[in-house]
Parts: C-alpha cells; sequence; structure tokens
C-alpha cells in the first residue's frame, strides 16, 4: 500500500493523511531524517541494530496503526509483536508519532503532558477539584465566592450597553441574607436545607434528596450546616471550614489527621490542599515546624497589636512610638547583630506572620476586640516597660531628636539604611540598662507589635484610600450608564420628530392632489359633487 | 564501571520490616549520591507519615544502608557492558491491581529509563493507581541491578570470545532467563516481527480484583511470612 499524502491517490487505494512535513516518507527507504534521529541503528554499534531492523519495525508499526486510522494506537499494543530492546522500540515509536507518520489525528487518548509526574502531588489531590470548576450557566459556584463589598463586580455587570439593566437586576438577586441559590429549582437554600455541591451546582435539600441517594451516602449529608462529602468530588470551602483548618493547623501543626477531624467535614487531602491554595498556607506550615512556642504567643500577640494608637499622644508618648519603631527597624534588619535575642527575632517574624493571617481570616471585627483585650493585658503585665522606655530618653534627648526624623520617613514609608544606622546606638544602650533578659524580651516585643501596629494602621488608611477611589470609580459608571440612557432617549425624540414632519409633509401633499383633483374635475365641466361628502379628515382642514 | 544500566543512575530499595507482629513493606528508589543523612530523614519522616513505632526508625535506616553498601561495594569494580538482550518478567500487586508482562531488555543501553517505561505502560493500560507504575519501575530496577551485579563477577572470569555473528553471550547460570541469540534474528536471515502464535506471551495482563480477593491474599501472604 504505497503512502499518499494530501491529495493524490488512486481509485483503488486507500488514503492516509500525514503532515506536510513528513512527505520525506517512502516505503522502500529510509530517509536522512530518519537516520539521525535515530543513529542507533544506523552506526554499526550492535549486532541488534541495523537498518534491516528498524525497517521492519517502522513498517510493522506503520501498517498496524493504518488497519484502523482513526483508532489511536498505542506503544503497548505493538511491542508484544516485535523483538527488540524495548527501550530502542518506544524510542521508533515515539519518532514515528512525531513525524504524524502514526496517530496523526487519531482521536487521541488524554495526551498526558510529560511533566504530569513533577505536578504529581498536586495533580492527585486536586482530583475532586475540577468539577466544582466547571462552568456552569447559573453562576453559582461565582456566588459562594463573593464576599462583602464586591459591589465593583455588581457595576460592572450592570455596565453592559445593549440590554440596559436596571439596578435591581444586578443587585437584586445579590442578597448577603439568603443562602446560595438551587442550581435545580432555582430556590434559595435557606439555613435548614442541606447542600451538596455536585458537579458544581448547590442544590437544596429537595433536589438532592430526589437525586441518587448513592452519592450521598456520608451521615454528614443532615448536617444542616455542613457540606456533602463524597469520594472524589470536593465541595467549596466556607470561610467557618476555613477558619477551623487554620486553628487546626496551629493547634496540631503537620498532624493532618487530627486537622481533618478539627475540620469534620473535610478530609486529609482537602486539608493539605486547601492550605496550600491559600497565599499564607506554606508559611504557616514551614513556621509551624519552627517556632512552636508560636501558638501560645498568637493571643498575646493579637491582642498587642493595637497598642500603639490606644496609647495617650502625649509629647513622650509620640517619641516613645517613635523609639519604638527604631528598635523594631533594626531589630527586623539587622537579625545577625542581635546575638541577644535570636528566638526573638525569629518568633516576631512568624508572630506577626501568624498575627497577619488570623487577622484576614477572622473578620477585622474580632481582630480589633482580641486587641483590644490583649492590649489591657500585656499593658496591666508590664507598666514598667513603658517606665524603662522613659527613663532612657532624657539622657538621650539628641539621639531621641534624631529618631523623631526617623519616625517621618517612616510615615512617609521608606525604610532607609540610613534610618538604622540614626538609631543604632539608642537601641543598644538604653536595653543595657535592663537587667532581666526577660523584660528586655517583654519589652522589645511590645515595641515590635506596636510597630506592627503602627504599620497596620498605615495600610488601613491606604485601603481606605483605595475603597473611596473604587467608590468614585463605580458612581462615575452609573453616571455614564445614565448619560447614555439619556442620549438613547434624545435620539428616539429626534426620530420621532422627524417622523412626525415626514408624516406633516404626507399630509399637505395628499392635500394637494385632491385640491388638484377637484380642480380638474371643475375644468372638465363636472358638476360639483355636493352629495359625496368630503373624507373626514379634510372636515377640519380642507379650505374648500 | 559499575552503575545500573539505565539513564539515571538509581538503585532499587526493598524494605521489609516486621516488629511485634507489625509488618511494613516498602520498595522505591534511591540515589546513590545522595548524603547518608538523607536516609535517616526518609526514615523519620515515613515513620511519621504512617504512625508506626518509633523502633523502626532505625530499622529502616539500616535497611537502607545495608543496601546501599552493597551497591557501593560494587561501584569500583569493572562492568563490561556487552550487547545483551534479556526478558524480563513483571509479576508484581499493588493494592487491587495485579501485573504480569514481559518484554525484551537490552542491558547495554545506558540510556534506557524504566521509569519511562513504566508510565507509558501506565497509561496505556489505563491504570488508574498511582503506585503501581513505581512498583514497576522498582521491579525492572531490581531485575537490572542483578543482571549488572552478575556481570561484573563473570567479568573476572575468563572472558567468552565472539564466535562470529554468532555471538550471543550466554552467561551461565544467568537467572534472568535466556538471553536472545542475536545472530539468529538480527542476523540476514532472520525477521525481527513475531510470529503472530507467540504475541499473547508478550501481552501485559493486568487484573483488578475485588476487596475480598485482595483480602484474602494479605492473608496468605502473612501466613506465608510467619
Amino acid at each position: 500500500m504505497p503512502p499518499s499524502s494530501e491529495g493524490s491517490d488512486l481509485a483503488d487505494r486507500e488514503l492516509y493523511s500525514i503532515p506536510a512535513s513528513s512527505s520525506w516518507f517512502r516505503w522502500d527507504e529510509i530517509h536522512e531524517t530518519e537516520r539521525q534521529s535515530l543513529p542507533e541503528f544506523f552506526d554499526g554499534s550492535a549486532a541488534s541494530r541495523n537498518p534491516r531492523v528498524y525497517k521492519e519495525y517502522r513498517d510493522f508499526i506503520i501498517s498496524k496503526y493504518r488497519e484502523d486510522p482513526s483508532k489511536h494506537i498505542a506503544f503497548t499494543e505493538v511491542r508484544k509483536s516485535l523483538i527488540g530492546d524495548i527501550g530502542y522500540l518506544h524510542k521508533v515509536f515515539r519518532c514515528l508519532e512525531k513525524w504524524g507518520l502514526i496517530n496523526f489525528g487519531a482521536k487521541a487518548s488524554l495526551a498526558v503532558p510529560s511533566s504530569e509526574e513533577d505536578v504529581g502531588p498536586k495533580v492527585v489531590v486536586e482530583e475532586g477539584a475540577p468539577t466544582g470548576v466547571q462552568v456552569v450557566p447559573a453562576c453559582i459556584p461565582q456566588r459562594k465566592r463573593v464576599r462583602s463589598g464586591t459591589s465593583a463586580g455588581g457595576g460592572e455587570n450592570g455596565f453592559k450597553l445593549p440590554p440596559l439593566t436596571s439596578y435591581t437586576d444586578v443587585f437584586g438577586d445579590w442578597a448577603p441574607k439568603g443562602g446560595p441559590v438551587c442550581g435545580v429549582c432555582g430556590q434559595q437554600s435557606a439555613s435548614g436545607g442541606s447542600e451538596s455541591l455536585e458537579r458544581g451546582l448547590a442544590i437544596c435539600s429537595k433536589c438532592s434528596k430526589d437525586k441518587s441517594q448513592a452519592d450521598c451516602n456520608t451521615s454528614e449529608n443532615l448536617k444542616p450546616e455542613a457540606d456533602d462529602s463524597t469520594n472524589h468530588t470536593t465541595t467549596a470551602w466556607t470561610d467557618a471550614e476555613t477558619l477551623l483548618l487554620l486553628e487546626a493547623v496551629l493547634k496540631h501543626g503537620d498532624d493532618w489527621d487530627l486537622i481533618s477531624q478539627h475540620v469534620r467535614t473535610k478530609d486529609k487531602l482537602d486539608c493539605i490542599a486547601r492550605l496550600i491554595q491559600l497565599p499564607f498556607g506554606e508559611h504557616l506550615l514551614s513556621s509551624m515546624n519552627g517556632t512552636f512556642a508560636g501558638s501560645s504567643l498568637i493571643n498575646q500577640s493579637a491582642d498587642v497589636k493595637n497598642e500603639l494608637p490606644q496609647e495617650p499622644m502625649k509629647a513622650d508618648g509620640h517619641i516613645e512610638a517613635d523609639e519604638k519603631d527604631a528598635l523594631e527597624e533594626s531589630i527586623e534588619e539587622k537579625p545577625p547583630k542581635r546575638r541577644c535575642f535570636p528566638s526573638f527575632v525569629h518568633a516576631a517574624d512568624s508572630l506577626i506572620k501568624q498575627v497577619a493571617c488570623l487577622s484576614t481570616v477572622a473578620g477585622p471585627q474580632v481582630a480589633a476586640a482580641a486587641a483590644e483585650a490583649g492590649v489591657t493585658a500585656l499593658c496591666s503585665e508590664n507598666p514598667s516597660a513603658r517606665n524603662a522606655f522613659y527613663i532612657n530618653e532624657d539622657p538621650k534627648n539628641g539621639l531621641t531628636y534624631a529618631s523623631h526624623d526617623a519616625n517621618s520617613c517612616l510615615k512617609t514609608e521608606e525604610q532607609d539604611i540610613e534610618f538604622d544606622k540614626e538609631t543604632d546606638t539608642s537601641e543598644h544602650v538604653p536595653l543595657k540598662r535592663f537587667g532581666s533578659t526577660a523584660f528586655q524580651v517583654r519589652a522589645a516585643m511590645g515595641t515590635a507589635l506596636g510597630a506592627a501596629a503602627a504599620r497596620a494602621k498605615l495600610l488601613a488608611d491606604q485601603e481606605e484610600r483605595e475603597m473611596e477611589l473604587l467608590l468614585a470609580s463605580i458612581v462615575e459608571a452609573q453616571l455614564r450608564k445614565i448619560q447614555y440612557k439619556i442620549k438613547h432617549f434624545e435620539e428616539l425624540e429626534l426620530m420621532m420628530e422627524k417622523e412626525y414632519a415626514l408624516l406633516e409633509k404626507a399630509k399637505e401633499s395628499i392635500l394637494e392632489e385632491w385640491i388638484m383633483l377637484l380642480e380638474n374635475t371643475f375644468k372638465a365641466g363636472i358638476p360639483r359633487w355636493r352629495d359625496t361628502p368630503l373624507p373626514k379628515p379634510f372636515f377640519n382642514t380642507s379650505t374648500i | 564501571k559499575f552503575r545500573m544500566p539505565t539513564a539515571e543512575n538509581l538503585v532499587p530499595i526493598r524494605l521489609d520490616i516486621d516488629i511485634d507482629g507489625q509488618r511494613f513493606k516498602d520498595a522505591f528508589t534511591w540515589n546513590p549520591s545522595d548524603p547518608d543523612s538523607e536516609v535517616s530523614n526518609f526514615a523519620k519522616r515515613t515513620v511519621k507519615d504512617l504512625k508506626l513505632p518509633p523502633a523502626f526508625v532505625t530499622q529502616i535506616s539500616q535497611s537502607i544502608q545495608t543496601q546501599l553498601a552493597e551497591f557501593h561495594s560494587f561501584e569500583g569494580q569493572d562492568m563490561h557492558i556487552k550487547e545483551k538482550i534479556v526478558p524480563l518478567k513483571i509479576d508484581l500487586r499493588v493494592n487491587n491491581t495485579v501485573i504480569r508482562d514481559q518484554f525484551l531488555w537490552d542491558v547495554s543501553n545506558l540510556e534506557s529509563d524504566p521509569e519511562e517505561f513504566a508510565r507509558t505502560f501506565c497509561q496505556d493500560m489505563d491504570i488508574g493507581d498511582p503506585e503501581v507504575g513505581p512498583a514497576i519501575a522498582v521491579s525492572i530496577r531490581e531485575q537490572l541491578y542483578e543482571i549488572a551485579t552478575q556481570s561484573v563477577s563473570s567479568a573476572r572470569e575468563a572472558r567468552v570470545g565472539k564466535k562470529g555473528r554468532r555471538g550471543s553471550d550466554i552467561v551461565a547460570n544467568s537467572k534472568a532467563g535466556n538471553t536472545v541469540d542475536l545472530g539468529k534474528l538480527f542476523g540476514s536471515k532472520g525477521s525481527v516481527i513475531r510470529k503472530r502464535k507467540e504475541w499473547y506471551l508478550y501481552e501485559p495482563i493486568v487484573d483488578i480484583l475485588s476487596n475480598e480477593e485482595v483480602g484474602a491474599l494479605d492473608a496468605r501472604e502473612e501466613l506465608n511470612a510467619r
């Protein structure tokens, strides 16, 4: 059977297609391309590999494929029929496939990328996820991800030109109080209904009962709060579950069995996957391995967060804050020099990270409340910490002045190295005054957290500004929408006016015709038609 | 010089440890150029992940290190890489999947890749269990390792000169099975296409067992081990 690339064929021969780039192929010969790709067969290095052998392999594989060109032929099917090293056979097979001489256009089995094994663990773990990511017309999974404050998103949805949507269309469906809308019956499944996410749709309890119970066998199906967790389809993670997960990780560290018990509705693999997905998840894991004491300090750190704003903003307090900032700055940026507090630096890093994590997870009110409570606790614990700082300011007026400058640098959010140099000496001396290292640790900790609080405040201001900006843009968008509507109506008006003018003209022309007709009849001598009534519309307007 | 006759010089390690009635079996590939500290890290990690009693840590480390030492003992010696095509057999059970297969492997092909073979195998046979692939690769490596070590020890014996084109290197007592007669097949008169009636012999067989059968087999293996 001679090969034929895309065009030439004779009626009684069968047509096979191969890519044009492989048109060098001939049954009777071995082309240079083949010699170069598979040098092992042509360099005489082995008795089992010579051109004749290669040609036999090649011809057999291609013929086998052409027995059924629509079906993808697998290597395992052909290798049983060929004698020779399986590695080289595979190489021949791969070359033929690469050139399109086999499996060209056959419905391929899953084209597995060669790098699959590198991504191995993640691919396995996320097996369930694709079902949740399916494109569903009702966009229901989207709603689950919608948190408070996405009015920007709503505004965008409404800003489509052709169907000018109204406010209720956009914002009416998005009711923060209602539960997710059932994908099947369109009703909101209230808190009483159990939900299960199958193939990405949230289904209310009624609909899920109608479906085969075999899928939802777990007893957790009946819990009102729980999402269904079948073997392979993982449900979306709610905030509550994520919070449980984080708590569990902080408490149990690496022990995934305990963590999955804590998060009752998710199994081990899901927990691991979810943690990796979270932006700080891996940090948490590594920090857990490093500082296990962090868990106990978290509460305290969260508490002390707002220590700085709470302090009375006296002049002394202000300068004290500067010193604290300076201390914290230099401590963080020069860890090798802080031989006194190596563990503190490490703890501070993970603490702050953990604090940040927790605050993102537990809403801002919770964090603020915790911070307040902790502030009072810590302040009452160490009243003398502040005294220590007070004491050292007076003899160091010159240096505090320098740190004042440094603080202004901080306000503009620049972290300069000279900033460090100025305050370098200041931090060494005051700390040497304290006898006990535990005291030093506490004081320094308070400092660090105070600085963190200051920065948090700055960030919060930033966020507010951004929010205002976004709000302004939303308002602008709405305005534009209204302007378009107005323009639309104006155009309609114009059109109507023109049509009215045209109608008027048409009326006039008809009148003229009528007049002309009458004139002609008079000229022709036909008597006036007294009997025939004039057409009604002309009663008012005719001048005859 | 001695090395695994594969593209990557990885050594197959097999563990079968029994402490106080609790049995731990595992098989995997190891990179012999890894530092020794990695062995203890691996042992600790394994015990922790599988929640085994701590006594396993030392046992696992020792077992791995013994096998690695054996590999290293061969490393200084010469290996003669003669062209030799041997049949390899796969006969193993991984969880619910039973695999039986045989195929030819050229021991002198230093670019060979058991892992790639296992990958292709699982892909073509549509095997879902991700543990099967590595098990196949380890099995292949073990067989190759044995052949390689034999070739080292036989290199010390007098070498049999090639007898013209019929230079089939029949090493005495080759446990890996009869090598393929290169001259007959690859010479001018032979054919490398296998006879159709023999195709079934070289076709892989994959069986999925039910849970009961798996349980029964496990129980029988335990009895045999005792």
